[in-house]
């Protein structure tokens, strides 16, 4: 009945905002000549290659085709917006969010962020409950993320696979660019089943977490070579078979642990979560063991080992720069860690960690600046980094010709709690700036 | 049903601190005693662009503090020469930080979750001043937080209210003669606590018909010893003592108005069913805490003078929280509510400064109304605003010197002065803290 409500409340607002969307005044490439639109005036962030001042940005086809200073030529019959004394930058990119697996986070009927069964559950896929009629969707882009990581929970060590979305689209199908992206590595202790003595099960430790982890890509490395011998030998049957005239019979299939097989090849990125030395030690040796290819994630207790980081070459999410320092540190410990990753050569991300309030993604940015992040690098800390980390930056990350034309305009600095967002765009389409929320602001304003 | 998302935002950890169960504490009552005087010297801050909370903003201007409090602010201050000079040229200067609900430096000792009526247990009891915490969030610019009960009970323990002299002792940080307050909650965190045990409240009927009875026993209660006290005045030497009851006592105390009464809750309808209910038994609601469906009906909170203490943005965590709206404050307060914005999160309660610009977007809301909502409108829901939460003579001087725009995502807190004296510094070494004693 809840569930219902629920779905028809989001049903609703996602009807609501597709109906909104012819009735606005101008976006869609119909509606101009031809499809073109031209943001004129502007402060351009190109992050790729500086700022432009009283810049011109045209976009067609949802792709960018012109980034340039006010004397850009503009084609004929272009839709052109003035947005004169506002800044223009490339969408924002969320490097770890749970959109669409989470409706309201108390009710377990609309949380399908955790398999929490068993520890080792590679094979559960984000994009197989991915609900793109979410309302949290358009409450999060009006504030300019375009683009995020949806990863499963964290409480399984190995809890399935993250898909990278686009914050608009018609359906799961359009909206989930690149399934299976990335395959999450959670060691931060919070995984352990160990909540007494008493109900305690297997791994309650991190002994047993790690040789849990250990087996599972060992039986994995098995599985795959089993699968290599099979279809070697189905490629060229060895006179025996030949003889009796027979194919070999292929090995069952399992599904959890072919699933770990393309991060055990390095084709894909492990996701490896710690947060404090110890475990940093343990899943580093880990990921060296298998040979994993690695994205370090949340790493924020973990001041002593920079400069270990920083040789591995892997890149680092960062966050929340919000935990709490460790008990003997000083009150900004955290808060500093992506300025001395940065100053070490690490590349960055930033993550929301969240579902609800993943508009506010900037201003972790914003207060890390604060803390000693040059600026530059806070702002593509959530564009262009990230891109190259998910490896979508052909399409992402920075305004610049040939790029998906993913644009926000705002009346300000998009690192600072006080700028609004006045313009979204998403591969080229104006996006409505309403939401469930701004539905109900506007029944009860006055 | 254990929370396997760990990297949500600090409510979630609340969450269950405010349903874990808490252990029982001493029955120790009584009133935050006044901390023994101490000396000060005169200092002065010069050169900073005031953001006054009471009276806007005043460009390249100083505040003159002697004995603790503010003596004068404005471009022309005149002090002593031999006064402590802060430069705060370039610099922000703001009132102390205000956050009107907190629950930090309670050692998890934050719901005695056996009954739903426990309005005789005292925060004080379980004040653990040694807490990081109290620390962490001075360094944000916090100087006053109101230190609540949690939300498991219909009507919870009552408050304490600190000032965060970090490194001091237990009584030196309780705010000197600041009012009681009490814990109100209801909604689902009740129905969920009592409802899982299958005991009454399981549903917001049960919640308000428990708070009813609660209130019509304290009543008989008071008629008890209002006899007796009548018959002792007569000279009535036979008349005989009832018997003391310290949860009768605390229920009568808000009958009788002596405490503010902070109510947790998030919907329309609630708020409408408490305030009929203070009327039903004649008390008085301080405020409305989390109330994120205020916006719904801000006319009838205002008339009732009621305050809100809300979040700027959290939504959509439980049912209740669904409708929560980053316009609720916007809302709430063009319709005449007096709004403030807490943390209720250990983690938002060291950067207050950032929702009050995050609410400013959210709605138009001014410099000066955004200031407010982290100053003087939590000092006047916790009682202390002839005290503390502007910039004004008489004033304790709680001041917070900021390096950049205090309401911004990027400002940090340079140095925070309470009762005139500076407990965080940012450029001192070690934690920043001139007052901190090693092995306190």
């Amino acid at each position: 009945m809840i569930k219902k409500i629920i779905v028809a409340l989001a049903l609703i607002v996602a009807t609501a905002c597709l109906a909104q969307q012819p009735a606005k005044t101008t976006p869609a490439q119909d509606q101009t000549a031809n499809g073109t639109i031209v943001l004129r005036g502007g402060k351009l962030l190109t992050i790729s290659h500086g700022v432009i001042e009283n810049g011109v940005l045209i976009m067609q086809n949802g792709r960018i085709i012109s980034v340039g200073p006010a004397s850009t030529v503009i084609p004929k019959g272009a839709w052109i917006i003035d947005v004169t004394g506002m800044t223009v930058y490339p969408g924002l990119i969320d490097s770890e969010t749970h959109l669409g697996l989470i409706e309201i986070d108390a009710d377990r009927m609309t949380n399908d962020t955790l398999e929490a069964s068993d520890e080792i559950m590679p094979h559960m896929h984000v994009y197989d409950a991915f609900h793109a009629e979410t309302a949290l969707i358009p409450v999060t882009r009006i504030n300019g993320v375009t683009n995020a990581i949806v990863a499963p929970g964290s409480g399984d060590t190995l809890p399935g696979q993250d898909s990278f979305i686009q914050l608009a689209g018609r359906s799961a199908e359009e909206m989930i660019t690149v399934r299976d992206i990335a395959m999450p590595m959670n060691f931060t202790g919070r995984q352990r089943r160990n909540q007494s003595f008493d109900s305690s099960k297997y791994p309650s430790t991190r002994m047993g977490m790690a040789t849990q982890l250990r087996q599972a890509f060992m039986d994995a490395q098995e599985y795959a070579d089993k699968w290599a011998r099979y279809e070697k030998r189905k490629a060229n049957p060895d006179e025996k078979d030949k003889d009796k005239d027979k194919t070999p019979d292929p090995p069952k299939r399992d599904l959890k642990l072919e699933a770990m097989v393309p991060y055990l090849r390095g084709q894909k990125p492990v996701v490896l979560a710690v947060e404090e030395n110890k475990d940093l030690e343990t899943a580093l040796d880990l990921a060296h063991q298998f040979h994993l290819k690695v994205i370090l994630n949340h790493v924020t207790r973990v001041s002593s080992l920079l400069d270990k980081i920083a040789a591995t070459g892997f890149p680092v999410i960062i966050g929340p720069i919000y935990e709490q320092p460790r008990e003997w540190e000083r009150y900004d410990a955290v808060y500093k860690m992506p300025a001395e990753m940065a100053r070490r050569g690490i590349k960055i991300a930033f993550a929301s960690y969240d579902a609800h309030n993943v508009r506010n993604l900037p201003y972790a940015a914003g207060y890390a600046v604060g803390f000693g992040l040059p600026y530059d690098e806070a702002l593509k800390a959530i564009t262009l980094n990230p891109a190259q980390m998910w490896g979508v930056d052909k399409d992402l990350g920075s305004l610049d010709v040939g790029k998906m034309a993913n644009v926000v305009v705002a009346n300000g600095d998009p690192l600072d709690v006080k700028t609004d967002v006045k313009h979204v765009f998403i591969a080229g389409q104006e996006i409505p700036l309403v939401s469930k929320q701004t539905e109900l602001r506007d029944q009860y304003w006055h | 049903m254990m929370r396997r998302i760990r990297h949500l935002p600090g409510w979630t950890l609340l969450l269950w601190a405010c349903l874990v169960g808490a252990l029982a504490s001493a029955l120790q009552a009584g009133a935050q005693q006044p901390s023994p005087a101490t000396t000060h010297n005169d200092v002065v801050i010069r050169g900073g662009t005031l953001l006054t909370a009471s009276h806007g903003r005043i460009e390249n201007g100083s505040i003159y503090i002697h004995d603790g409090k503010i003596v004068a602010v404005g471009q022309n201050v005149k002090a002593p020469a031999n006064a402590i000079v802060i430069d705060a040229t370039g610099k922000w200067v703001m009132p102390g930080i205000i956050d009107s609900h907190s629950h930090i430096a309670l050692d998890d000792d934050v719901n005695e979750a056996t009954s739903p009526i426990t309005p005789h247990m005292m925060m004080k009891d379980a004040f653990d001043y040694n807490d990081k915490m109290i620390y962490r969030a001075l360094a944000g610019g916090v100087t006053t937080s109101l230190l609540l009960h949690g939300s498991a009970n219909m009507i919870g323990g009552q408050a304490i209210v600190i000032k965060h002299k970090y490194g001091l002792g237990r009584d030196e940080m309780l705010f000197p003669g600041a009012p009681q307050s009490i814990k109100f909650a209801s909604g689902e965190n009740p129905k969920r606590v009592y409802g899982t045990r299958n005991q009454l409240p399981s549903t917001r009927m049960g919640n308000f018909a428990v708070m009813r009875q609660a209130f019509l026993e304290a009543r008989d209660y008071m008629k008890t010893w209002d006899d007796y006290n009548a018959k002792v005045q007569k000279g009535d030497k036979d008349a005989t003592a009832p018997k003391k009851d310290l949860k009768l006592e605390a229920l009568a105390d808000i009958l009788r108005g002596k405490l503010l009464v902070q109510i947790h809750c998030y919907r329309a309808d609630e708020f409408l069913t408490e305030m009929a209910l203070a009327k039903e038994f004649g008390y008085k609601i301080r405020a409305f805490h989390h109330a994120l469906e205020a916006y719904k009906v801000a006319d009838q909170i205002a008339a009732n003078g009621v305050a809100i203490a809300t979040w700027p943005d959290w939504w959509g965590f439980k049912y209740e929280a669904w409708d929560g709206n980053p316009w609720n404050a916007a809302i709430a307060l063009k319709k005449g509510v007096r709004v403030a914005l807490k943390s209720d999160s250990e983690d938002v309660t060291r950067r207050l400064n950032q929702e009050a610009g995050k609410i400013m977007h959210y709605g138009n809301i001014s410099e000066d109304d955004a200031v407010k909502m982290i100053t003087i409108n939590p000092a006047w829901i916790i009682g202390v605003d002839d005290r503390v939460g502007s910039l004004d003579a008489g004033k304790d001087a709680d001041i917070t010197i900021w390096n950049s725009y205090p309401l911004s995502s990027a400002a940090l807190v340079d140095k925070v002065l309470i009762d005139g004296d500076v407990y965080f510094d940012r450029s001192a070494p070690g934690l920043g803290m001139p007052r901190f004693k090693e092995g306190q």
